[in-house]
């Protein structure tokens, strides 16, 4: 079996946050714990969706993924080479290598900067030759299915509309051709009209490219149709990693039981039960003993205020963290 | 009939001449009903039912049609006359909550101050009625005395509904009521305003991009774009078998979570500027099934029972909705 690109393991994040008069007197550092031991792997080629309510962890996850903020504990291994510990070369490489999708295009973009500006800094920081930075944007651009001429270079991300400006933050993503991209809700920010087009670029990328992408979403329609493989997070943990399609048809876990449930669908006809689940997030800086989920869980029983259910593998490639599953 | 606005056409003023945000929108609010409105942003929904309220922007100025209220136009009524209107026949919950409450007082001050001024109650009927309306949303009395950063996003969405309700209006309008939510507190959410609606018999109309939120909520659904009403009817009617190409293309734009997977096809181009909207149908310039007559204004074309569509091709709708389910339609449509 070949090496997966990316390993992942053990990982945590702990934040400092603000302390009061008397944490500063007891000499207390408080912290919260935004990302708790997650394991996983990410084959080329791979799209690993992460799913889950908005404080769940999954932004943090894909910060650490792409270095832009450093683990409290365990390890990212990108092609064998852990990525933490590089050097300046190692690091340079890891950054080309590696790229963000940003979720606002309005604001992912220098508002003085053209398209073309855009476009070629992240060559200028590689150290692309410079003879080959035409050849390099006009191919991102082919990629994004956005028209490449002279003038649309040269204008600025005013002039542009919401779905061609992701467009271009696609792009500048892939100018560098990376082989591995983190994409953070791209399309959240968008009209509904062209969200379509969007994730039709991202489906065409991994498949031509053959590139490994975390996406990250609330939205499980979203994800169905971009991922091939989806973890559910719930309070900094991953409660459950399926291929895509089981995790929508057949969820396991009891949190991505009540996610699919309420995703409402485009017809009249659907279920109007109440969800099995009651409440909102528990506080995250004091999350129940045992079982994260279990104040929430309908099914919850002692055993889930006692012991912490443990990731484990129930065969098909799904893994799940529930006592009673 | 509790609301029927008629060719209601609102101008924003600009250094560059006038935008016409809403250009002769017509749509009823039957009592008890809850009447979606749906369109992309920019496509004047917002400009249209806050219209209702009178709660505008300052550069926008009403340029003709009629909001009639029982029968009451809305429009020619003084500012002063219209106050007696709002919280008490009509009331409006905001997209963002953080918006609708005071950051620097206590949520229950905020719902007593309504009850006292516009309701005309003394203090302490008041606060027996905050707490009412804090338990018909699923909120704890005791969080009253709460300010509103002490609260989660659900939890604002939740009493700025108990807000809107203070003073029993017959309409409520939601702009947006649950789009920032994460899903399962946008299912609750609704959930809620749903069960209140039926108990209250409330007329609500519900501002959204989301067709699955219409559909999970509305008895009626107006469909708009670029200031016009494309779409209008039952939402069983509308969502089933559409009948504009927009409403048409809105569904494959859309993936699902139920069902089989399908291919999604995005509708290429934007919606045109309205500084100096074409003349004609406004969608012609994304829509795969334009020809010559589209650069005429489209009729109105009556579908089925309440079901219209302002379309020259409503009549081959059906065949059209076969072709418009292929993603090849929907490819290279636009012509800039």
């Amino acid at each position: 079996m070949t090496q997966p690109l990316i390993s992942v393991e053990g990982l945590t994040k702990r934040f400092d946050i603000s302390r009061s008069m008397t944490d500063i007197l007891t000499g207390k550092r408080p912290q919260l714990q935004a990302v708790t031991d997650v394991s996983f792997t990410l084959e080329q080629g791979q799209t690993l969706g992460i799913v889950g309510e908005s404080g769940c962890g999954k932004t943090t996850l894909g910060r650490m993924l792409i270095k832009l903020i450093p683990a409290s504990e365990g390890t990212i291994l990108f092609d064998g080479e852990d990525i933490s510990g590089m050097d300046r070369t190692a690091e340079l490489a890891f950054r080309r290598r590696a790229q963000l999708v940003f979720q606002n295009p309005f604001d992912a973009l220098n508002p003085h900067f053209t398209i073309l500006d855009s476009l070629r800094e992240p060559l200028h920081n590689a150290r692309v030759p410079l003879e080959e930075h035409t050849m390099r944007i006009a191919e991102a651009m082919r990629m994004v299915h956005l028209p490449a001429p002279e003038h649309f270079l040269q204008s600025f991300p005013h002039q542009l509309s919401g779905g061609q400006l992701q467009r271009v933050v696609l792009a500048r993503a892939l100018v560098l051709r990376p082989d591995f991209i983190v994409a953070d809700e791209p399309v959240s920010m968008l009209d509904v009209s062209v969200r379509a087009g969007i994730l039709n670029v991202l489906r065409e990328v991994r498949d031509r490219m053959g590139l490994a992408a975390v996406f990250i979403s609330h939205d499980l329609a979203l994800v169905r149709y971009v991922c091939d493989r989806t973890i559910t997070m719930y309070l900094g943990a991953v409660v459950e990693d399926s291929p895509t399609t089981e995790l929508v048809e057949r969820p396991l876990h009891p949190y991505t039981k009540a996610l699919v449930q309420a995703v409402p669908i485009p017809h009249v006809d659907q279920s109007h039960e109440p969800l099995p689940i009651i409440g909102g997030l528990p506080d995250s800086q004091n999350p129940p003993s045992g079982c994260r989920f279990r104040d929430r869980c309908p099914m919850a029983e002692t055993r889930c205020a006692l012991e912490v259910p443990l990731l484990q593998d129930v065969g098909g490639g799904r893994r799940v963290a529930c006592h009673l599953v | 009939m509790l609301l029927e606005v008629r060719d209601l056409v609102i101008d924003y003023r600009a250094t560059r001449g006038r935008v016409r945000a809403v250009d002769g929108v017509s749509f009823d609010v039957p009592a008890g009903a809850v009447v979606g409105v749906v369109g992309e942003s920019g496509c004047g929904k917002t400009t249209a039912v806050r219209a209702i309220t009178r709660v505008m922007a300052s550069s926008a100025v009403f340029a003709g049609g009629s909001i009639l209220l029982e029968g009451k136009d809305l429009i020619t009524l003084s500012d002063r006359e219209m106050q007696k209107h709002l919280w008490r026949d009509i009331a409006y919950v905001p997209q963002s909550a953080m918006n609708a409450l005071d950051p620097v007082w206590r949520v229950g001050k905020q719902i007593e101050e309504v009850l006292v001024s516009r309701g005309k109650m003394d203090r302490s009927a008041a606060q027996t009625r905050a707490e009412e309306l804090f338990a018909m949303v699923g909120l704890e009395a005791k969080r009253l005395r709460d300010y509103p950063h002490q609260f989660s996003g659900g939890m604002r969405q939740r009493a700025s509904i108990a807000l809107a309700l203070a003073l029993s209006p017959k309409l409520v309008i939601a702009d947006e009521p649950v789009t920032a939510l994460d899903v399962v507190i946008q299912r609750q959410v609704l959930d809620t305003f749903t069960d209140l609606q039926k108990r209250l018999n409330l007329s609500v109309i519900l501002v959204t991009h989301d067709i699955s939120v219409i559909a999970y909520v509305c008895d009626y659904v107006v469909v708009m774009y670029a200031g016009k009403v494309v779409e209008s009817g039952p939402v069983a009617a509308v969502l089933d078998s559409p009948a504009h190409p927009y409403t048409m293309g809105l569904y494959n734009a859309f993936p699902e979570l139920a069902g089989e997977e399908r291919e999604l096809s995005p509708i290429e181009g934007s919606p045109p500027d309205l500084l100096d909207s074409p003349k004609g149908c406004r969608f012609r310039a994304r829509c795969p099934f334009a020809i010559d007559i589209c650069t005429q204004d489209a009729p109105e074309h009556i579908i089925g029972e309440g079901h219209v569509a302002y379309c020259h091709r409503a009549s081959e709708a059906h065949e059209l909705r076969s072709a418009a389910k292929l993603t090849d339609t929907w490819i290279g449509v636009t012509s800039e």
